[in-house]
């Protein structure tokens, strides 16, 4: 094909694409409006098993089959990354030289650092009630522990950080959701049916399965980051490559 | 009326620091762009009452992007560094 | 219409704005402390839409900028410590705006807050923000300052 008849090809799919986008655009409500066929069942739904939270009960509950899929692609994703950032053979470990912060900045990194894990805590056990859950919580948990890393150095969040620990509760964390989901076939119903007794309405101990499912996302989001950062942080300051050696 | 305002407002702060990534041709300025580019999309959301995915974006955007890049502008640069 | 929206827009439009007007251009060190005020203006535009759209539980998106606003910018700080340090004496340009407005911005919203929210756990979140939002951007700014 020459470049012409390429080009041609592009526009005329585009121009496909653009005109059923359009189609499609003019099929949907008005912005900012008040009535939405999905909406309104997924609101009574989210009511009728007890969620304050509606998103939580959509991403947890009506659909957790494809947020099963979203953390799975999560923990693929991570691993995949994993495996390519890892220390080859012709790459050496140099320990980096300890950095030198101000007092200021190392009090606030490691004042700084309970508080944020509390509110990430507070994030993912909140999800069924407030915006939030395991994803953002996880997300705010794990940047928690960095903190170390930008108050005091490298060296001082590798000692808190046991990566074969956070390896593990990655993996248990995808584990557990897919074993929640178990839960529903064993009480006699669907895969990830919300099947546990649904609580009072706006208190902790509501929407079933949904704080379960968020703790397991939880767990995996904030190991995953955290290990994730952890090839990036390996790759950028410790290894160095060996291909001056073989010159 | 206040709520049409901050819509239209968010959007062209969007728009407007989108723009400004894809002009920025240094990958560790751009970084910055990007994050602000973050909070911007984070604030979208809210007025558009999708305070969850705002929270995410927030979570992702203000201090995990940023770290990324920058540990590969950092590597990238120390080895081009040795090379050249 | 909803004065506390109005004072969201206007913060929308005349803090972030120049913000973003002054993180795309010129030196990183001026970049940086462009995004550090934009952290603090987002977490008290945050605390305005709350109150402005009467949905306490979105303050939860001011509690989690406060925290993670700050520690994005120590990560530009220490990852991009050669180009701050090229810095003029004092820091950029930037950075020495932070804290006067950090002292002013951040009381006038808060207390208003307090105020219509009345004593309660709700307040006492408020606070906490404001506390927070203030050692936040103290240190930042030190750091920025002393690359």
């Amino acid at each position: 094909m020459t470049g012409r008849v390429r080009r041609w090809a592009l526009a005329a799919g585009l121009a496909g694409t653009a005109a059923l986008m359009v189609a499609a655009g003019t099929g949907l409500p008005r912005f900012g409006g008040d009535q939405h066929p999905y909406g309104a069942r997924a609101v009574a739904a989210s009511l009728r098993q007890q969620t304050a939270n509606t998103i939580s009960s959509v991403n947890f509950d009506q659909r957790a089959l494809d947020t099963l899929g979203e953390e799975s692609i999560l923990f693929g994703s991570v691993l995949g990354t994993v495996v390519l950032l890892r220390q080859t053979r012709d790459e050496h470990r140099v320990r980096p030289r300890p950095e030198r912060v101000p007092a200021a900045l190392r009090r606030y990194g490691a004042g700084l650092l309970p508080v944020t894990l509390l509110i990430g805590l507070y994030i993912v056990a909140h999800g069924q009630l407030s915006p939030g859950g395991g994803f953002q919580g996880g997300v705010v948990i794990a940047t928690a522990l960095h903190l170390l890393y930008v108050g005091a150095d490298y060296r001082a969040l590798e000692r808190i950080r046991p990566l074969g620990l956070f390896e593990l509760v990655d993996g248990s964390g995808e584990a557990a959701y897919v074993l929640l989901g178990g839960a529903g076939l064993l009480a006699g119903s669907a895969y990830l049916a919300n099947v546990l007794p649904h609580g009072t309405f706006n208190t902790m101990a509501s929407g079933g399965t949904v704080p379960l499912l968020n703790a397991a996302v939880g767990l995996e989001v904030a190991s995953a980051v955290v290990v994730l950062l952890a090839h990036f942080l390996d790759q950028a300051i410790e290894i160095t490559d060996n291909r001056k050696a073989h010159r | 009326m206040a709520d049409t305002a901050l819509v239209t407002l968010t959007l062209l702060f969007v728009a407007a620091a989108a723009g400004a990534a894809v002009l920025t041709r240094d990958p560790a300025r751009q970084a910055v762009v990007l994050s602000l580019l973050g909070l911007g999309l984070a604030l979208l959301f809210t007025v558009l009452q999708a305070p969850d995915v705002g929270l995410s974006q927030l979570g992702v955007g203000a201090a995990v992007t940023p770290l990324m890049i920058l540990l590969t502008v950092r590597k990238v640069r120390r080895r081009r560094k040795r090379d050249g | 219409m909803n004065g506390w929206l109005v004072a969201a827009a206007v913060l929308t439009a005349g803090g972030l704005g120049p913000c973003l007007w002054a993180g795309s251009r010129g030196t990183a060190g001026r970049r940086v402390a462009a995004q550090n005020m934009a952290t603090l203006l987002l977490c008290l535009d945050f605390l305005l839409l709350a109150q402005g759209y009467g949905r306490p539980s979105y303050v939860d998106l001011a509690l989690v900028t406060c925290v993670l606003g700050p520690a994005g910018t120590l990560v530009f700080v220490r990852l991009l410590a050669e180009e701050l340090h090229d810095e003029p004496e004092g820091g950029p340009p930037g950075a020495r705006l932070l804290t006067p407005v950090t002292l002013v911005a951040t009381p006038a919203t808060v207390l208003p807050l307090c105020v219509a929210t009345g004593p309660g756990r709700a307040m006492a979140k408020l606070l906490v923000i404001g506390v927070l939002l203030g050692l936040g951007a103290t240190v930042t700014t030190r750091a920025l300052r002393h690359g």
